[in-house]
């Protein structure tokens, strides 16, 4: 990070190009070689996206700038041990997720909710236990406030377990298949789409009953 | 539940009911049911209006949650983050 203004020719070179596979390498190279510069060209390429991906997960500032900082830090520590067998690109979205994640199991969910209370329920027929399974997908908007509805996703989205969430992000929001997402989580493809249902069917039960019907 | 999917795929061609068919939700939305699982499945919708409801608010569930994530934070300035990222690459050379 010293020497800025040796490095600015460089770095304007760097941000004029796209950030093209080949120039990555480079300067994955020349980061390995211990080469400074290199980590903040990398930096200012790579910071935005690794600050939104962080927020879409945290949904918090201080946390996606705290995110930014420690995959940066891993990068500069863990360049070496980088084979190059999957994009860089990638393995920093790996690092962003896993540093987002540990963020999250560290700060306490704000309220231990469980599941159970808010996923679909069943007679011992099979059918629904409570009939008619009301339609309210055409007037939740008409029905709540955009705030509202705001309020209570982040309240839904952050009473997700870390993992849960993290799955929801990646698949609905990034558009990430299930192998990847399983491996980018180091999870089954099998457990990828147990989390990824049992979180929407959460999330759906959270908006009935906040219009006033049963999960169900 | 992913597990139970592939055992619900079979369940329901033999039992049809409303809790095989959420089961199977996840995968009839992502294209990827069989077609002869896939064919039981909306066999099932067509005459089992709460399951037609369920799936809409499902699938209305997804919409919305990604409308609310896809909101992106204005652009940070990260020139205070480098600092500090700066700093701390300095201490960590330094206790190396």
């Amino acid at each position: 990070m010293e020497q800025r203004e040796a490095a600015e020719p460089a770095l304007k070179r760097t941000r004029d190009r796209e950030p093209a596979a080949r120039d990555e390498e480079q300067l994955v190279e020349r980061l390995k070689s211990g080469d400074h510069q290199a980590l903040e060209a990398i930096f200012r390429l790579h910071s935005n996206k690794v600050f939104q991906l962080a927020y879409k997960l945290t949904r918090d500032r201080t946390e996606s700038e705290e995110v930014v900082q420690d995959v940066f830090l891993t990068v500069y520590q863990k360049v070496r041990g980088f084979r190059g067998g999957s994009r860089f690109s990638t393995w920093l979205y790996r690092l962003t997720v896993n540093a987002a994640l540990g963020r999250l199991r560290r700060k306490k969910r704000s309220k231990e909710v469980s599941y159970e209370d808010f996923l679909p329920q069943f007679q011992p027929d099979g059918h629904h236990l409570e009939r008619p399974v009301v339609d309210w997908s055409n007037d939740v908007e008409t029905r709540s406030s955009g705030r509202e509805l705001q309020d209570l996703l982040t309240r839904a989205l952050n009473q997700l377990r870390p993992q849960d969430k993290a799955v929801v992000v990646l698949s609905d929001l990034e558009g990430l298949r299930d192998q990847e997402i399983a491996k980018t989580l180091g999870l089954s493809v099998a457990a990828v789409k147990t989390r990824l249902h049992r979180a929407r069917l959460f999330l759906r039960g959270q908006l009935a009953v906040h219009l006033g019907y049963s999960p169900t | 539940m992913a597990k139970a999917t592939g055992s619900a795929k079979m369940r329901l061609l033999k039992s049809d009911t409303c809790k095989e068919a959420t089961s199977l939700l996840l995968d009839y939305l992502a294209g990827t049911l069989p077609p002869k699982v896939k064919r039981a499945f909306e066999r099932h919708l067509s005459i089992c209006p709460d399951c037609v409801s369920f799936l809409k608010t499902y699938q209305k569930t997804i919409r919305l949650t990604q409308s609310f994530l896809s909101q992106n934070i204005a652009a940070a300035k990260l020139v205070h983050v480098e600092r500090s990222l700066s700093r701390r690459l300095k201490k960590s050379k330094r206790s190396r």
